[in-house]
């Protein structure tokens, strides 16, 4: 049977069994509903007021014409939308005089920050003001994560581009905190349609989805999805790592990256868990990069005629993944066996190893498959028993019979590449399965 | 007309958008047509989520009885106006965990208590009864309730782990466990 099948099965078989209840719901709506007017009594009185000026607009819209349609837009009309993404997410709606007409918040943390606020009717600089320090008291801003996302949308491009400077501002003289300085970045948001798919579909606010948009232009080895994931600090951390700040976006102020290990630590992690000391590597690079929604250090070295690549956790220093390789462009130092092997890659066109081409004997499997496995899981420092799906296939790689071998522990995934006449580990790569 | 809860964020998806709807017009005025209409929309998804939480089908109507009712006094506090639905199955969790809180012990749902309604539950075919108890007795209470979001109530698996508190992770591993376990026995 198909999941499908099975799933329609299931609908059926509920909505079948699912008892009809509507007119007891009904009849108890009506019983109760005394006691409901009693309890909302502040709101419905509320919405009459609001009916009432309603009306009244309606009258002198009819009466007035276009003066008696200005009261109206002044008051109750969204004219600015702004948004603050921190991890909290929340919307703000304005009218025209930047009073508020809603609070919204756009996810748990959200609701937290916002708590029982009530800020309709007050300015937008006393609500952000309000939320920011609600941000600092329940920790989501603090000098381990530093950054906010302010975005404004607005017809007027204008009005909403001197609504986000001043915001900008304004929240960033409140991050000049004792113990940290905040960063703040800020936009307008030019098309909300086109973002609207996308914050339906990751439940984040169309100011994030935006700035997603803008990192990717400039760096694309990204998805939307991974970004998605991250909060606005981590974000903003991937972009000062980079260098580069994504068109239409201001920035002020770096993120904050004291909850990660640094550099360093993640360096040293890699170099210790290769088995190599500082002094062997060459041409280093470190990034901060994202693996499945982890922040991770991607550390890239090079020692003797390999070239290492490791994705390190920025939180425990654990290694994610990592793999070694051939490095092509290495010819000098190199130890009897390594020169017999590279002997076929670096061939022809390359003067320096013209010394090196003596004997060209067909390639021979001196090990066999067992071997090469037992070389491999050795390696690993993994049992036999412990390895499922072990794989071993030969090959040809550069002229040379080589050993491929494959094997899965718990959710790890190894892959080796073995000479099949020295025995040598050629390439390796481990890598969680997901 | 002058109502401020609607603008930009109706969604593309035209059976959110009247759950929606459906919504604000209980808010605005208390509209019993709308909670019907709302009813006739979601309660299929309410009953059989408190039916996979309670496993037993009085508890399961008793919740879902309590839930249009909450629905009705306070639809105001709705306030995302994205995913209504969301918001509904949250009102029936809490009234589900409130009623676990107060029974003693876990009560298996037999066929014999299904068909405690014949007049009105005669759609209910015996490959039904086989399909809900197996669901029922089977699987674990958390691979239950994501086979009944996914399956009856249509939600996506992001949406589910926001709904149980659970890692997207885990739900997309259970919800595969669960259908194997499912595969088997149909």
């Amino acid at each position: 049977m198909k999941d499908n099948e099975i799933n329609n099965k299931i609908k059926e078989a509920f909505s079948h069994a699912a008892p009809d209840i509507l007119d007891s719901v009904l009849s108890d709506c009506s019983q109760k509903k005394g006691t409901v007017i009693y309890m909302t009594e502040n709101g419905k009185s509320k919405r009459r007021m609001r009916l009432i000026i309603g009306i009244a607009a309606c009258l002198l819209l009819l009466l007035g014409g276009f003066a008696g349609y200005r009261v109206y837009d002044l008051n109750y009309a969204v004219d600015s939308t702004v948004s603050l993404d921190v991890n909290p997410s929340i919307e703000i709606k304005v009218n025209q005089k930047e009073r508020i007409l809603d609070v919204t918040a756009l996810n748990e943390d959200g609701k937290k920050v916002i708590g029982d606020m009530d800020f309709k009717g007050s300015s937008i600089d006393v609500t952000v003001n309000a939320l920011i320090g609600s941000m600092l008291k329940n920790g989501y801003l603090n000098e381990l994560a530093n950054s906010v996302l302010i975005s404004v949308d607005n017809k007027n491009t204008a009005k909403g581009s001197q609504l986000q400077a001043r915001l900008t501002d304004e929240v960033g003289a409140m991050l000049q905190t004792e113990s940290f300085t905040g960063s703040v970045l800020s936009q307008t948001i030019s098309n909300s349609q086109s973002l609207s798919a996308a914050t339906e579909k990751y439940g984040i606010t169309e100011g994030k989805a935006q700035l997603i948009n803008e990192i990717l232009k400039k760096d694309s080895r990204h998805t939307f999805e991974d970004l998605a994931k991250l909060t606005i600090n981590e974000l903003n951390l991937l972009m000062n790592s980079g260098a580069y700040t994504p068109d239409n976006i201001s920035s002020v102020g770096s993120a904050s990256d004291k909850a990660y290990i640094g550099q360093e630590k993640a360096k040293a992690a890699a170099i210790a868990h290769a088995g190599l000391s500082d002094s062997d590597v060459s041409y280093f690079e470190t990034d901060m990069d994202t693996e499945n929604g982890i922040m991770v250090y991607e550390v890239e070295f090079k020692c003797g005629g390999y070239e290492y690549e490791y994705d390190i956790n920025a939180l425990t220093s654990e290694i994610v993944q990592y793999s070694r390789e051939k490095d092509d462009d290495y010819f000098s130092v190199q130890t009897p066996s390594d020169t017999q092997n590279q002997q076929s890659t670096s061939g022809v066109g390359n003067s320096s190893d013209t010394s090196q081409s003596q004997n060209t004997s067909l390639p021979q499997a001196k090990i066999s498959a067992d071997e090469a496995k037992e070389i491999a899981l050795a390696h690993a420092s993994v049992a036999a028993s412990e390895a499922a799906y072990i794989k071993v296939d030969t090959d040809y790689d550069d002229g040379r019979l080589i050993y491929e071998v494959e094997f899965v522990v718990k959710s790890i995934e190894y892959e080796y590449e073995i000479d099949a006449d020295s025995g040598n580990i050629l390439d390796f790569d481990r890598e969680i399965d997901d | 007309m002058f109502s401020l809860t609607s603008d930009r964020h109706i969604s593309a998806d035209s059976g959110s958008a009247s759950i929606d709807d459906c919504l604000s017009r209980i808010a605005l005025s208390k509209d019993k047509g709308a909670l019907e209409e709302l009813y006739r929309k979601t309660y299929t998804s309410v009953y059989s989520f408190a039916l996979s939480i309670l496993k037993n089908t009085h508890d399961a109507q008793d919740a879902a009885h309590d839930c249009y009712l909450i629905i009705f006094s306070s639809a105001e506090s709705y306030v995302s106006h994205k995913k209504p639905l969301a918001w509904i199955l949250t009102v029936t969790k809490n009234l589900c965990l409130k009623k676990l809180r107060e029974r003693a012990k876990d009560t298996y749902v037999t066929e014999n208590e299904l068909e405690m309604y014949p007049d009105k539950m005669s759609a209910v075919t015996a490959e039904d009864k086989i399909i809900i108890s197996e669901c029922l007795n089977t699987l674990s209470d958390n691979e239950r309730q994501i086979i009944v979001l996914h399956a009856v109530a249509g939600m996506k698996h992001r949406e589910i782990a926001e709904l149980t508190g659970l890692p997207v992770s885990t739900v997309l591993s259970k919800y595969s466990r669960a259908l194997k376990k499912l595969k088997k026995i149909l």
